[in-house]
């Protein structure tokens, strides 16, 4: 779906860069980006649509370079949400915003109207609402629900959820869950919320100084200490846990646990081991 | 790159007095508009790079002076077939194309342009607007509020067009194609001034409510912390300027 | 210190007919000198609205219909200008960028203190202190737009903390940092706070973060006060914060997921430190 060939780029009047980079997302993943701020993710995520072009270097999307495609057609194929909304939303109704990507794809009338019933039940919007009087989780909905009625096959998530209560981010993430998990939804998210990463992405890759360092399962991702400490980037609250249970042991219990039910295991299996060799002693004297 | 944008630096030119500055790009601009010579104003806008490239502007003012090189050549153009008086140069059918007038009027116009944008734009490069803002008030005694409030539109001008682009490419991910003529481009764009203008208005009202918590109000001409004293330097400066007028007008 | 009696405040709405929801309701609380007060709830709930209460921004800002009253050190929020509130209260706004009235880091530090009129020689020794306080004096010449985020929020403090403010009002000052300058900056609120004996109020999504700094919690919800407690407190509260579409700390779904299996019976922990003592005495006699 997306792949990088010995990518490099960087800004003319800046430091930030990304260099040789080498990477393939196939269709139907979950794949989060994370890396502290300035590691280059949004410079990949631009590359990823053709908003940056490489100094050196291909990035294909869909098997065509993306130098070779005008930017509207990669548009059709990779819908983008930013980080904040209110650059997206241009028009002065949620219904007109909808309207406004289908239109540049030039698609008949009565689709465009099936399609934005289907994207206002989906979302819970109306489609009257003047969208920028709602709240920022609303624009955030607004803005996703106009990227994906446009029916993509790779979106691309830049810091979704910030500025989004729990409850919100929660929503918009289960969604997209759904979409990838149902339709084959192909999903790229950058990402310093690494509760957030661990959670729904299935796949992780971590970048530091416009470098990738990482890239593999979520849950081997998330447990590799030495890893998220060479990318600046603090692990979730649970392998956080485990680790600091582990300092300065020979042989490490914790190792393994990545999520709370996992933690739950582990304390009880060690609690097992305990008894036993309790038991053991007692039989013993 | 940001015409307003000021670079830092230490040179003889950065350490003027703001006032003197300005006093100076002002001065600059008439000299280029009295001069009545091509090459007094040529002369003019050697003498301005030169002074750039040794306080270590060269590369920006090269830079301005290429775009400014535009502007006047559209001058040039216009001028050049809109004077008709003085011999002609080039007829075609017996039509009067290029007058001798019309060439001289032309290659003035344009060079006069390029000599007073020049140094205005030098302003912005090596006056930071706090200091232009403090200066006005310490010496010219400009109320603080006005002053502020011109300085803090030329320092949100960087952070507008950078919201622009942004704006602008979120639109481009969305497919909007801003190839093209100047006229599809402009009328794409109308629809991204509605975001601009509703995130402008978030800022500005953001900064103008730190700033009333800060005491803004409260500020009198004695407020401020550091002192704008004149040098000689800043002396020199001015009466250099002037006499440079009194020359463009003598030649 | 700071005393909201039966507060209401509802924004003034633009053209349309209907009046705007009250964004603040029935709110009556006090907040005592000293405290490190964590406000949070989902988008809408009211927190920003609280900050600018405090801070006298409403009513002298945003128009609107205000019952009850607010008192900050004494003083009636409606009667004195926000200006002579500052003295008092210091307010780091979520936009880091359009808040900052200058393009030199100095240069936005000295601004409310020329404002104030403070004494030359005093203004100095501030500006050197309050460099040296958070650390940023080698960034004093630069531009700020040349600055990281978490150094800008550094510098947006620091122009507040030049006032010397006893109570200092943050609205979500980490929402666009990495959880590394996230921590650094709470850090510093922490230091303000302990050391410097300042009433740090601070709005925040990331409740894990809040959990393992503020001494206490108030959750917002539709402009009414739901909870407010110790962040220690909120552990037999999971239902409600559920309810309110807030999410706790993972630490403390482990806690209960231990007390539910009969494995563990003391206190559940709301942050890491707590949550370390939890697993190994749970797991004492395994001896890990």
């Amino acid at each position: 779906m997306l792949r990088f060939e010995n990518v490099s780029f960087r800004y003319p009047h800046s430091d930030s860069s990304v260099e040789q980079l080498n990477l393939h997302i196939h269709k139907g993943e979950f794949v989060a980006l994370i890396g502290s701020n300035g590691a280059g993710k949004s410079t990949i995520s631009r590359l990823s649509n053709g908003l940056l072009k490489p100094d050196t270097g291909t990035v294909y999307l869909d098997g065509t370079p993306t130098t070779a495609i005008r930017t509207s057609q990669i548009a059709r194929k990779a819908g983008f949400l930013f980080q904040n909304p209110d650059r997206q939303i241009c028009q002065n109704t949620v219904r007109e915003e909808l309207a406004f990507g289908l239109k540049l794809m030039g698609l008949p009338e009565a689709e465009i109207q099936d399609r934005i019933a289907d994207a206002l039940g989906r979302f819970s919007l109306d489609g009257d609402w003047f969208p920028f009087s709602r709240s920022r989780g609303e624009r955030q909905r607004i803005a996703l629900a106009s990227v994906l009625v446009c029916r993509p096959q790779l979106v691309i998530l830049d810091e979704p959820t910030t500025g989004l209560d729990y409850k919100e981010c929660t929503a918009i993430m289960e969604y997209l869950t759904r979409l990838n998990r149902e339709e084959g939804l192909t999903i790229l998210m950058v990402s310093h919320d690494m509760e957030l990463v661990s959670q729904y992405a299935k796949r992780v890759l971590v970048l530091t100084g416009g470098r990738l360092i990482g890239d593999g399962a979520a849950g081997q991702i998330m447990k590799d200490r030495a890893l998220l400490g060479k990318a600046h980037v603090l692990p979730a609250q649970i392998p956080a846990l485990a680790l600091r249970l582990d300092e300065g042991k020979e042989k490490p219990q914790f190792s393994d646990v990545f999520t709370i039910e996992e933690m739950f295991d582990t304390i009880c299996r060690l609690r097992k081991k305990g008894d036993s060799e309790a038991g053991k002693g007692a039989a013993l004297s | 790159m940001n015409l307003l944008q000021y670079l830092p630096g230490n040179s003889i030119l950065h350490r003027l007095n703001p006032v003197a500055k300005l006093a100076a790009a002002f001065l600059l601009g008439i000299c280029a508009i009295v001069s009545q010579s091509v090459i007094f104003t040529t002369l003019l806008i050697v003498l301005l790079l030169g002074i750039c490239f040794a306080c270590g502007l060269g590369k920006r003012a090269l830079g301005l002076t290429r775009n400014l090189l535009v502007l006047g050549g559209m001058m040039f153009i216009l001028q050049l077939f809109f004077v008709r008086s003085g011999d002609p140069m080039l007829s075609a059918g017996g039509f009067t194309l290029i007058t001798q007038d019309g060439l001289s009027s032309a290659v003035l116009l344009g060079l006069r342009i390029i000599a007073t944008m020049l140094p205005l734009m030098l302003l912005f490069a090596i006056t930071e607007m706090n200091d232009l803002c403090g200066a006005l008030v310490k010496r010219l005694h400009v109320p603080y509020r006005y002053a502020f409030i011109v300085t803090t539109a030329f320092r949100f001008v960087p952070l507008f067009t950078a919201e622009f682009h942004d704006i602008e490419d979120a639109q481009k991910a969305r497919g909007v194609e801003y190839d093209g003529g100047l006229i599809k481009k402009l009328k794409l764009s109308v629809p991204l001034f509605v975001p601009l203008l509703m995130s402008s208005l978030k800022k500005v009202d953001s900064g103008a409510m730190s700033a009333q918590l800060r005491g803004f109000n409260l500020r009198t001409v004695s407020s401020g912390y550091r002192e704008y004293p004149f040098t000689a330097a800043d002396i020199g400066c001015i009466l250099l300027s002037v006499l440079m007028i009194a020359a463009a007008a003598m030649i | 210190m700071i005393r909201f009696q039966d507060f209401s405040f509802r924004y003034q709405s633009g053209k349309t007919e209907q009046p705007a929801e009250f964004a603040l309701k029935d709110i009556s609380m006090e907040i005592r000198e000293g405290e490190f007060v964590g406000i949070t709830g989902t988008s809408g709930a009211g927190k920003s609205t609280l900050t600018y209460s405090i801070s006298g921004l409403i009513p002298h800002h945003f128009a609107g219909d205000f019952y009850g009253s607010v008192e900050v050190n004494g003083m009636d929020t409606v009667e004195v200008h926000p200006e002579q509130l500052a003295r008092f209260v210091g307010q780091v706004f979520q936009d880091i960028d359009s808040q900052m009235v200058s393009s030199v880091v100095e240069d936005e530090i000295l601004f409310g203190m020329e404002n104030f009129q403070i004494p030359r020689d005093e203004i100095k020794r501030r500006l050197e202190s309050v460099l040296e306080m958070l650390e940023i004096t080698p960034l004093r010449r630069r531009q700020i737009s040349s600055l990281s985020g978490g150094q800008k929020q550094k510098v947006a403090i620091a122009s507040i903390l030049a006032l010397q403010p006893d109570i200092i009002l943050l609205d979500e000052p980490t929402g666009e940092l990495d959880p590394e300058s996230t921590i650094m900056i709470y850090e510093i609120l922490r230091r303000l706070n302990r050391e410097f004996h300042k009433t740090v109020i601070v709005v925040e999504q990331k409740i894990m973060v809040l959990c393992a700094y503020v001494s206490r919690l108030i959750v917002l919800d539709k402009g009414q006060v739901m909870f407010d407690g110790s962040s220690d407190s909120i552990t037999g509260e999971i239902e409600l914060f559920k309810s309110l579409g807030i999410n706790v700390p993972r630490v403390v779904e482990l806690g209960h997921l231990l007390k539910k299996a009969g494995l563990y019976d003391g206190e559940i922990p709301t942050e890491l430190d707590g949550a370390e003592k939890m697993v190994r005495e749970v797991c004492a006699d395994a001896e890990i």
